[in-house]
């Protein structure tokens, strides 16, 4: 009888300190309301269906169970549905880039297209997990085309839902990589999903001088601005002074001829 | 889904193919030309080309949509076309924007035409065109491509002025409940003029309008009279961001539909004008934003309209009249308050609250008609859209078979704040629109998510502000109102563009429960199920007084009725429409032909519906998802018996409905393909008419068999105006499928 309770013993041991490795498995970051402004000056689109905070990042959320991972994106605003994209929300596009391994220089400096971004080289990404209100099959089909060399660094869930204010999509932990994802840096972009994008865009919305009905504003008419609505800055901790920081990271210059001078350079975020 | 309802394809799209690959004549002459000019801007050119396959056991085939009730318009469930929109855009400066579409649509283009050649000539000769059938002599099928859409956009760079927009414009910019996103088949057949401007690093801005009317629909009688083209709609909305925790905003509308003054007979100083129509709406809108739990919003709105009689708006209508707005003056109000709390508890637990008044006599002519859910409500569901139980309207009379057919559309309705209800040229697979005119009520919505679950439910109540009894106003006849019943309110659901009825004692429940769920297996298997529950009370006719007959009038025995009319008010008699049967002898039976309106049940109508859903979806390939699912609708109806007739004009839809939908549904993406997809449905079921008594049954001949589609010598009765009903147990069998690929280039 010895044996079974000391097995009974051991299992009930590992399963706890299981539980316990589990839970120690999720990252939470938090950014300021207010900033869905990108480097400062970036206006919504005319359109009611852009509500205000529709674009304004609150969290990221990542959570390990088994051999998933989860990402919960919140946004100061309802989600709704007014483009009948059947998943809960439908003007939101979201970009996690992760940085798995916290290496100089490994891993991708350019960001997606139409984005319009560069990532610094001590935070180059190595994945990134597109939340899309388009059909899986459609976002895969846009990478497939326009993804070039990143494109096998480029996640797309089977499926991504909206409930309440949180985007949420769950995928396959070898996807991501081998670490633990606590110690990854972690970037959100929050963008627009456009279904008719830029023969160079990758579902994103454009951000113009002047917004328009589905056009951001604030920016340039050419693509030497970031078309970038918010992003993750500072400590993540949710505090205003992310703003300014923010601000900072996205600021960017451009050529007279519309071509970037200064591309808005993106940092990593990692749990403190 | 078709282009015409896809809203995330706005107007602004990019197109960065270069016009010297895919040169057209036009488009190099806009090049040629900038390049004359020595400026460096590029016309930016792309498009979709769209096909789509329908099929279906309806055996319709007069146009390539499911759906119309516009007249001469065909429709049908069966064939194959394609369609082509060419977009161009360009950036002549810095301060001068372009855009510009021209399509062709499937309308009647079947590839059976064989590119459109022949026809009747001139078109239209012999009847309407439907079908194709006048081939190259009618726009519809003689594969026409069309201006849809020119706009200019200006961005001078004025402190006081953002932009300038001039041309086609979908209006989406304003509110649902005063100027809506209007597409009529198309986004871009609106035009107009839009001014916008901001202030206060643009926490606060304003917008400007003025649009042109759109003759099509946009007036008393889906007209804005014969002087058209100085006809408008102006606009103006501010909003105000005082901080992100508070704003607030204003609206208004003034629509002015002119015509020539006939009186004025001296032409050297111009001409006078009248207006035919007139309609002023003002609104206030606030949001307070507590914090990521909570945000409470609430919006009202004032409306007031007019229109003349003599210069050709209805001066009222009678049992079915059919108009965007009511006959009239009138003014009315609406009002909508929501608060949102987001996971309060900390569990994934959501709640929506929404509380909602929209006025009997609430009218904007250009409302949102289809294109904006306003309420929160999933509302009834579009499977039952017309008052006969295979989705007919007029269905007692020859030649007026379903539309839409058996299965109607998918899904629940949206709601929209008008009677300008727009379901034209859709398909089944759309989203269909219902009036919410007159409900009055409140919804509470709980959405639980947790994981791979997410469970959401709903109750609603809703009474209604035409809750009244002879159209409202007992001094004039019940066949003298200003308020367009168009189909009316009978059948299960309460038919999409129906606010009024005579008599109306009403009030609406609705429950549901419906649920998702993740199986992590393989790919994830994604189950999904629905419980959705209205109940419907009408008392209609509460009132002895408006009984049409004075008591005892129709002693029965086979003995005639006396005919000694009851009047509710002077003159006035519901036996203008609720008149007495004759007495008929029917294999030797003598009796009523229908029974008489002898009681306040008689009109009655109670409803106890139930919807049941479940279904599986999984990503089958790496290109291919597919779902399978099935649907059950029960709905046992008492809607009125044979003295009501469905206000004489519709099938009876009192007894019990069973229908069952199977529904396939796939969509494959290819790199390079936009979209495609395919739906097939089997709908199936029965309708077991329950009447009651009171009348002599009659049997079918051959003209009503052949009128009406019912076997010769099945049981029945004839109305008041000689339409048929049947008695028999129905049973449905409905198949229908459409596919379609989209390509953007």
């Amino acid at each position: 009888m010895r044996l079974p309770f000391r097995f009974v013993m051991l299992a009930a041991l590992g399963a706890v300190l299981a539980t316990g490795w589990a839970r120690a498995q999720e990252v939470t970051f938090k950014d300021p309301t207010g900033d869905d402004n990108g480097p400062g000056k970036y206006t919504y689109p005319t359109d009611t269906v852009y509500k205000p905070g529709s674009f304004d990042l609150t969290e990221l959320k990542v959570k390990q169970s088994g051999d998933k991972v989860n990402f919960d994106v919140s946004v100061n605003s309802a989600l709704d549905d007014p483009w009948g994209m059947k998943v809960g929300f439908a003007v939101q596009m979201v970009f996690i880039f992760i940085d798995t391994d916290g290496k100089e220089g490994s891993g991708n400096t350019k960001g997606l297209p139409g984005l319009n971004v560069a990532f610094a080289s001590k935070d180059a990404w190595d994945r990134v997990v597109i939340l899309s209100p388009q059909p899986p099959g459609r976002v895969k089909s846009e990478v497939e085309i326009k993804g070039g060399a990143m494109r096998s660094a480029i996640i797309v869930p089977n499926r991504t839902r909206g409930s309440g204010r949180t985007i949420s999509a769950t995928v396959d932990k070898k996807d991501l990589g081998d670490g633990d994802i606590t110690a990854w840096g972690y970037q959100v972009v929050m963008q627009s999903n456009e279904g008719f994008p830029a023969a160079t865009d990758l579902l994103t919305r454009k951000v113009n001088e002047y917004e328009g009905q589905h056009r951001f504003g604030g920016g340039t008419d050419g693509d030497c601005d970031p078309h970038v609505m918010d992003v993750l800055a500072g400590d993540a901790m949710g505090d205003k002074s992310e703003i300014d920081a923010q601000h900072k990271m996205l600021a960017y210059e451009c050529n007279a001829d519309g071509t970037p001078k200064t591309m808005a350079t993106l940092t990593m975020v990692h749990k403190k | 889904m078709p282009s015409s309802r896809r809203a995330d394809r706005p107007p602004e799209r990019t197109m960065m193919r270069s016009a010297k690959r895919y040169a057209i004549p036009l488009l190099l002459g806009f090049a040629l030309t900038g390049a004359a000019l020595g400026q460096e801007f590029k016309i930016n050119w792309g498009g979709t080309i769209y096909t789509k396959w329908l099929w279906g056991n309806a055996r319709n085939a007069g146009s390539l949509y499911n759906f119309t009730t516009v007249p001469g318009e065909g429709y049908g469930d069966n064939g194959q076309g394609n369609e082509i929109e060419i977009l161009l855009s360009g950036k002549l400066s810095k301060k001068l924007e372009l855009r510009a579409r021209v399509h062709s649509r499937f309308s009647q283009n079947f590839w059976t035409n064989f590119g459109g050649f022949g026809g009747r000539n001139p078109a239209g000769s012999g009847g309407d065109c439907i079908g194709g059938d006048c081939g190259e002599f009618d726009p519809r099928s003689n594969q026409y491509v069309k201006l849809r859409g020119a706009t200019l956009i200006f961005t001078p760079g004025y402190s006081w002025l953002d932009s300038a927009q001039l041309g086609a414009n979908d209006w989406g910019q304003f509110d649902p409940f005063v100027i809506g996103r209007i597409r009529y088949i198309d986004r871009d057949n609106g035009a107009g003029l839009l001014l916008q401007g901001s202030a206060a690093g643009r926490r606060l801005t304003w917008d400007l309008a003025r649009i042109s009317l759109p003759r099509l629909w946009a007036g008393p009688n889906f007209s804005t009279g014969t002087f058209t083209a100085a006809d408008a709609a102006y606009g103006a909305q501010f909003k105000f961001a005082v901080t992100p925790m508070f704003d607030f905003g204003g609206i208004g509308e003034y629509v002015n539909d002119m015509e020539v003054d006939a009186t004025d007979r001296n032409f050297d100083n111009g001409r006078n004008v009248r207006t035919r129509f007139r309609n002023t709406v003002v609104g206030a809108k606030t949001g307070i934003h507590v914090g990521p739990k909570v945000d409470i919003r609430g919006a009202f709105y004032y409306s007031s309209h007019d229109s003349a009689p003599d210069l050709g708006a209805p001066g009222s209508f009678g049992l079915a009249g059919f108009s965007p707005v009511i006959a009239g003056r009138h003014n009315d109000n609406s009002w909508k308050a929501n608060v949102d709390l987001n996971d309060p508890f900390g569990i994934g637990l959501s709640f929506n609250l929404e509380g909602f008044f929209i006025g009997a006599e609430y009218t904007s002519m250009m409302a949102a008609r289809r294109e904006t859910d306003v309420l929160l409500t999933e509302g009834h569901d579009a499977a039952f859209a017309f008052p006969g139980p295979s989705n007919a309207a007029f269905g007692v009379f020859g030649g007026n078979p379903t539309r839409i057919g058996y299965g109607g559309w998918d899904g629940n309705a949206v709601q929209v704040a008008t009677i300008n209800v727009d379901n034209e040229f859709t398909d089944f697979d759309e989203t269909m629109a219902e009036t919410a005119i007159g409900w009055k009520g409140f919804t509470v919505t709980p959405v639980l998510a947790k994981g791979p679950v997410e469970i959401s439910g709903e109750y609603t109540y809703i009474t209604y502000d035409t809750n009244w009894q002879a159209w409202g106003d007992p001094s004039r006849g019940i066949e003298d109102t200003d308020f367009a019943a168009h189909e009316g309110d009978t059948g299960v659901g309460h038919n999409f563009r129906s606010a009024y009825a005579p008599f109306q004692d009403k009030k609406t429940h609705i429950a549901l429960i419906k649920g998702k769920y993740v199986i992590e297996v393989g790919k994830g298997i994604d189950l999904f199920g629905k419980v959705k529950y209205i109940k419907d009370e009408d008392n209609r006719m509460n009132d002895p007084r408006y009984l049409p007959f004075q008591s005892g009038d129709c002693p029965g025995g086979g003995v005639d009725c006396a005919g000694n009319r009851n009047f509710y008010s002077p003159g006035h008699s519901t036996a203008d429409i609720y008149g007495n049967p004759p007495v008929i002898t029917v294999n030797g039976v003598t009796g009523y032909q229908w029974k008489p309106f002898d009681s306040l049940a008689d009109d009655d109508r109670n409803l106890k519906y139930w919807m049941f859903n479940v279904g599986a979806g999984y990503q089958l390939t790496e290109d291919l998802y597919g779902s399978a699912t099935y649907q059950y609708f029960n709905a046992d109806l008492f809607d009125g018996n044979t003295a009501m007739q469905g206000y004489r004009l519709h099938e009876m839809a009192s007894g019990k409905h069973k229908k069952n939908q199977l529904i396939a549904k796939f969509r494959y993406t290819l790199a390079g393909l936009s979209e495609c997809g395919l739906e097939y449905q089997y709908n199936f079921g029965t309708f077991e008419p329950d009447f009651g008594g009171g009348f002599v049954t009659q049997f079918a001949s051959d003209e009503v068999s052949r009128n009406v589609h019912v076997p010769v010598g099945s049981p029945g009765f004839a109305g008041r105006f000689g339409g048929w009903n049947s008695l028999l147990k129905r049973e449905f069998d409905q198949q229908r499928l459409k596919a379609y690929v989209k390509v953007q280039f």
